[in-house]
């Protein structure tokens, strides 16, 4: 029997504790992954989302971002007992589902939708005798008691949404 | 448009989920998932709530500013200037169709004015409208009047009833288009002589539903909320949704 190599003092009595680490390592990766691709995938542009996908979608995103830190963290813990015991190709596999994974938990804390489309931190109003719009362009109208507002299409078709206060009153601004 | 304060508290709408012609939206203070086009929470601690409908209105800038001169307009933000595309009309209807009703009377993206009545939905063809404007209808027993405004763009929807009584409306005298072109001044943008007249009491409208002359003279119509859409978009919102036909 040849003798275990320094490096790998208890490789006899890996296999099964390595399977085991391997198998939690790899749910724990599909755990983090999916949280964030799942969800990502049923709510995207230019698709029909019927009511069940949506709910599952909605579910999952509303955990993911508690849910891919702890399965991240997870991951790196298990991928550290591995990262002795095998090779490069698994050393490989390790890095790039690392890589996943945290992509996914960094991803769950952020909202892209406001990459794609900007929202209005602070929204400034010009008068309507200084405003240089066009009197064909399309606006959106509201008017509260004396407070009167026109919000553009061509600009609310981009932000989708604003939160205003019109005459004191709190309004979501939609389009 | 909706109000954000629901139970007493004011909530803030973020952007959470595209649909092509409808969004998602979540409030930053519970994380509920909103509904744009309903107004409903469907998703979340608050889920089952709905916010209040805020009456707004569809109109030319043009057609606003008369009746707002001391108005309000949303300022450009300049970073963000480039992303504003001054032909967004013809170019979101170029963009795929997620949904698509075949064996319903219109296509796609034929534009409708929607409204519901007391949960009754009935869809308005937009090219139907606006030759016969002033429309005049019955929906779930409330008699409604759609009108196309002066600018040829802008449009309202009333209540049909004056002192609780039905009523009928009519255009009475307008200026051809053509002959606006070429006008700046912010007066003839509109059609001055635009106005309609009711047949029970003789009395002249303007376009926000108010009466300028006449027996009801400082009477206002009754707004009934109404969304210009796609009719796709609409019919999948509202499934039971009947088509107005002439």
């Amino acid at each position: 029997m040849s003798a275990a190599s320094p490096s790998t003092p208890l490789l006899r009595t890996q296999p099964q504790s390595s399977r085991w680490v391997w198998t939690v390592f790899s749910l724990c990766a599909v755990v983090a992954i999916g949280l964030f691709f799942i969800p990502a995938f049923i709510i995207r542009p230019f698709t029909h989302q019927s009511p069940r996908p949506l709910l599952l979608a909605m579910a999952l995103r509303q955990r993911a971002p508690l849910g891919t830190l702890i399965a991240a963290l997870a991951c790196f813990i298990l991928a550290y007992e591995l990262w002795r015991t095998v090779g490069r190709l698994r050393k490989s596999l390790l890095v790039l589902t690392l890589l996943l994974v945290t992509f996914s938990a960094v991803m769950a804390r952020l909202n892209y939708f406001e990459w794609m489309f900007h929202p209005i931190a602070g929204p400034q109003f010009v008068a309507q005798s200084a405003s240089k719009l066009d009197p064909k362009e399309m606006i959106l109208a509201v008017r509260m008691e004396n407070d009167s507002r026109a919000y553009p299409i061509s600009q609310m078709a981009y932000h989708h949404i604003l939160n205003d206060v019109v005459a004191g009153v709190p309004i979501a601004v939609t389009y | 448009m909706w109000t954000r304060t629901v139970n007493g508290r004011v909530l803030h709408f973020y952007l959470a989920g595209i649909n092509n012609q409808n969004f998602l939206m979540r409030d930053r203070e519970t994380g509920t998932w909103w509904q744009q086009i309903t107004g409903k929470a469907i998703y979340g601690p608050l889920q089952g709530a709905a916010l209040e409908l805020v009456l707004s209105d569809e109109l030319t800038f043009g057609q606003w500013r008369t009746e707002s001169p001391d108005g309000q307009v949303l300022a450009a933000v300049t970073k963000y200037k480039k992303e504003y595309d001054p032909n967004w009309e013809p170019d979101v209807a170029k963009l795929p169709v997620v949904i698509s009703f075949p064996g319903t009377e219109l296509k796609s993206r034929d534009v409708v004015i929607g409204l519901t009545i007391n949960g009754t939905a009935r869809a308005y063809p937009w090219e139907t409208f606006a030759k016969q404007s002033p429309v005049v209808d019955r929906v779930n027993g409330t008699p409604l009047l759609l009108v196309l405004g002066p600018d040829s763009k802008s449009f309202r929807v009333f209540v049909a009833r004056i002192d609780g009584k039905d009523a009928e409306f009519f255009l009475q005298g307008e200026e051809p288009a053509e002959a606006q072109a070429g006008k700046t001044d912010v007066k003839s943008e509109t059609k001055k002589d635009w106005t309609l007249v009711d047949a029970t009491t003789a009395s002249q409208w303007n376009f926000r539903g108010c009466a300028i002359s006449g027996p009801a003279q400082g009477k206002c119509l009754d707004r009934v909320p109404a969304l210009k859409d796609y009719w796709f978009d609409w019919r999948n919102y509202h499934p039971e949704t009947t088509v107005y036909k002439h």
